[in-house]
């Protein structure tokens, strides 16, 4: 799992079917040098920007722009995805990388 | 398996319900030289790991089994990355 920066949304009406409906985010990870010590002053907001390279990920969460997000690869963002169908169904869907909780504070010790 | 040390813990309430009662903390990754990379994960922890500690992180299907030992199934564990080992050393 990685914390970054929710930056933007991905449309796209051409997809496989069994990811119809689903809200694709841009998130902007977060780096060590981007987190001073102490980070975090207001809620939901880490107080500086991240610099990585962007990741496209499935919301299932109704995650914004300028949202800091935890997001979670692979099988686990497959899981998450899935709570959102029928119960037992499986996640077999084309996503491999997933918002899994909305952040409200970051604490970094001195 | 990555090699780095804890630097915070995040808190969400708005989260994936599989996500409920695990503890998150931000591990800054070391490459060989015990180098900080820049690179961040966040892990799930069940060793109570504190800021400053050197730590491993399992990804995948290991990371699973960390968070659910011995399971029969583990398939619908909600998490890619936890902590497997407090680090007292490393030559």
């Amino acid at each position: 799992m990685f914390l970054g920066r929710v930056a933007g949304t991905v449309w796209s009406t051409v997809k496989w079917p069994s990811a119809q409906g689903m809200k694709l985010l841009l998130v902007r990870p977060y780096r060590v040098g981007d987190l001073g010590p102490g980070a975090a002053p207001a809620p939901g907001a880490t107080g500086s920007e991240p610099t990585d390279d962007l990741v496209v990920c499935a919301d299932t969460l109704d995650a914004g722009p300028g949202d800091d997000v935890i997001v979670a690869f692979g099988h686990a963002a497959r899981v998450a995805v899935s709570e959102k169908l029928a119960p037992g169904a499986k996640p077999s869907v084309p996503i491999d990388a997933a918002v899994v909780a909305v952040v409200d504070r970051v604490e970094i010790p001195r | 398996m990555i090699r780095g040390t804890v630097i915070g813990q995040v808190w969400a309430t708005r989260k994936a319900r599989g996500l409920d009662g695990q503890t998150l903390l931000l591990v800054a990754a070391r490459d060989a030289e015990g180098r900080a990379t820049g690179r961040l994960v966040v892990a799930s922890d069940t060793l109570d790991a504190r800021a400053g500690d050197d730590v491993t992180v399992a990804f995948g299907s290991g990371a699973r089994i960390v968070l659910r030992p011995g399971a029969a199934d583990n398939r619908d564990v909600l998490c890619d990355a936890a902590i497997a080992a407090i680090v007292e050393g490393a030559g």
